[in-house]
């Protein structure tokens, strides 16, 4: 079997999985783009026999893509972007992209181009997602009219079917875009000079901050929050980059306002 | 009838893991509801109309956040028991599930979409953006404790309590807890936006002494950083989408490039 369409098939099984996680079972936010990214550039990377560099990439796509999705809730009717299988799609064309170049720019453009992508395949996921929720609200009705006629096993097999329909609906969407999407995006990475995909290397390091926005959207709620923020960065900007000096600083503030507040 | 043994109990826990399988516009999670709590109808009701009537009973819509429902399941079968004891009618066990369904979203959402979420994705970018190989696992590590804790000893707590249970919700001072958890992820937010947005510029290596240039390339990163975030707040505030935001920055990061002004 020729090795693009085993990676196709290996990226539809891992999709399937993390998008069930992400709107249909279990919810252990293993489809949460912090987890999918690495899960998938692991077992990406363990096939083309570069498991370090795979998940280097996971850990590279998926706190951005995490940070830009991350107020977009799963709340009553409203379906977010699907970005479990953004999050698997980015990896994936990237890595497998980037994999026939052996120079650094020209993999780093394969990336970014791939992480851009899926912002945009995510939106397209959300729709399939509505697709799907339409499938389930007619066998929800098919479901009804069965308990009414006392064949209580509908419920067991209407409920199965949906959690096969989501599967499905991931596993065809991930292989029909890693089996097609590949090669277009090598052919436009071949066609930039040097100069230009050096660029793509810069934008990528500025990418984090259409997340950091999002997350500061979220969390900042008024004036008084937005100055302390702003003090915050002055003072990190100074501090050492040290990751014990942030967590230590967030422990710290959950123990002054959380559990000591409530204790009293 | 009987009641429902720890075992049947830990059952349906484990099967509202598959609650929102069959998520429909019509009866939202109803299905996914009743495919739970099913194996304790079948123990409450004997077959027949009764156990007809029960099923048909939770086949009318349902929606609540996925780790307390649990604790409406829980609710509800210690209802189930009482009908099929003849002590309350089915309007009671109506009225309740929908209340506490409800409060149930309320609390839920607030606490792990709203605030646990974002506090521990911030935990875990603060070790990815440090290439840490076990972020994904710190990650599910931390998020699971909670979830599993309310998912697993939610229906035994809700089957317990009964209608008793938003009294003992309230134990937990979960707005105290999400203002703490926003204040977390604010001071992991001020620790991530001048350590992890990469801005170089040519001028600093051609216009500072070297015993400086370290020093002087973090502070322009921190300060570059800030505005960038501050620009991206101001448009996402505006309602622009963040693809559009990704794409103008995309654009602005390589026209810059092209001038000399980022490397």
């Amino acid at each position: 079997m020729p090795e693009h369409l085993t990676a196709s098939l290996l990226i539809a099984l891992i999709g399937g999985i993390v998008d069930l996680d992400s709107t249909a079972t279990w919810q252990f936010m293993i489809s949460q783009p912090i987890v999918a990214a690495p899960l998938t550039g692991l077992f990406l990377g363990n096939m083309f026999g570069e498991a370090a560099a795979g998940l280097k990439l996971g850990l590279m796509v998926g706190p951005i893509l995490q940070l830009i999705w991350i107020e977009q809730l799963p709340l009553g009717m409203n379906v977010p972007p699907d970005a479990a299988l953004a999050s698997v799609l980015s990896v994936a064309l990237g890595f497998i992209a980037g994999h026939g170049y052996e120079s650094y720019s020209e993999r780093e453009v394969c990336y970014t181009v791939a992480l851009l992508l899926a912002v945009a395949l995510g939106l397209l996921g959300r729709s399939l997602d509505m697709f799907v929720r339409r499938l389930n609200t007619s066998i929800d009705a098919w479901v009804s009219q069965k308990v009414e006629d006392n064949q209580l096993w509908a419920i067991a097999f209407g409920h199965t079917m949906g959690g096969v329909f989501t599967f499905t609906k991931a596993f065809i969407f991930c292989f029909l875009v890693v089996w097609l999407g590949v090669e277009p995006l090598k052919y436009f990475t071949s066609t930039l000079s040097f100069k230009h995909a050096s660029g793509f290397i810069v934008v990528q390091g500025l990418l984090p901050v259409v997340g950091f926005s999002v997350l500061a959207s979220m969390c900042v709620k008024d004036r008084r929050e937005m100055r302390w923020l702003i003090g915050g960065i002055i003072v990190f900007t100074l501090l050492p980059a040290k990751i014990w000096l942030g967590i230590g600083a967030a422990i710290f503030v959950l123990y002054r306002y959380g559990w000591r507040r409530a204790a009293k | 009838m009987r009641g429902l043994p720890r075992f049947m109990l830990a059952k349906i826990a484990f099967r509202s893991f598959f609650l929102q399988s069959s998520w429909n516009y019509r009866g939202m999670m109803n299905m996914g509801f009743l495919y739970a709590i099913a194996p304790g109808l079948d123990r409450l009701h004997e077959p027949g109309p009764a156990r007809e009537a029960a099923y048909l009973r939770h086949l009318e819509y349902f929606n609540t956040n996925p780790y307390f429902a649990s604790i409406v399941m829980g609710v509800t079968l210690a209802l189930e028991e009482r009908l099929s004891h003849g002590e309350i009618t089915e309007d009671i066990i109506h009225d309740t599930k929908e209340g506490l369904m409800t409060a149930c979203a309320a609390i839920g959402d607030g606490l792990f979409w709203d605030s646990w979420r974002p506090f521990v994705a911030a935990a875990a970018l603060t070790f990815a953006f440090g290439n840490y190989l076990m972020t994904p696992l710190i990650f599910l590590a931390l998020y699971n404790l909670p979830h599993l804790y309310f998912r697993f000893f939610g229906i035994f707590w809700g089957y317990r309590e009964g209608t008793h249970i938003i009294r003992s919700l309230r134990q937990f001072q979960f707005p105290q807890i999400r203002q703490s958890l926003r204040y977390g992820t604010l001071v992991l937010l001020a620790y991530l936006i001048p350590n992890h947005v990469n801005l170089h510029t040519p001028f600093l290596l051609t216009n500072l002494p070297l015993e400086y240039f370290y020093f002087g390339e973090k502070v322009v990163q921190g300060i570059g950083a800030l505005l960038l975030v501050a620009l991206g707040t101001i448009a996402y505030r505006a309602r622009i989408d963040v693809l559009l935001i990704s794409f103008l920055l995309m654009v602005c990061a390589l026209v810059l490039y092209h001038w000399g002004i980022l490397i």
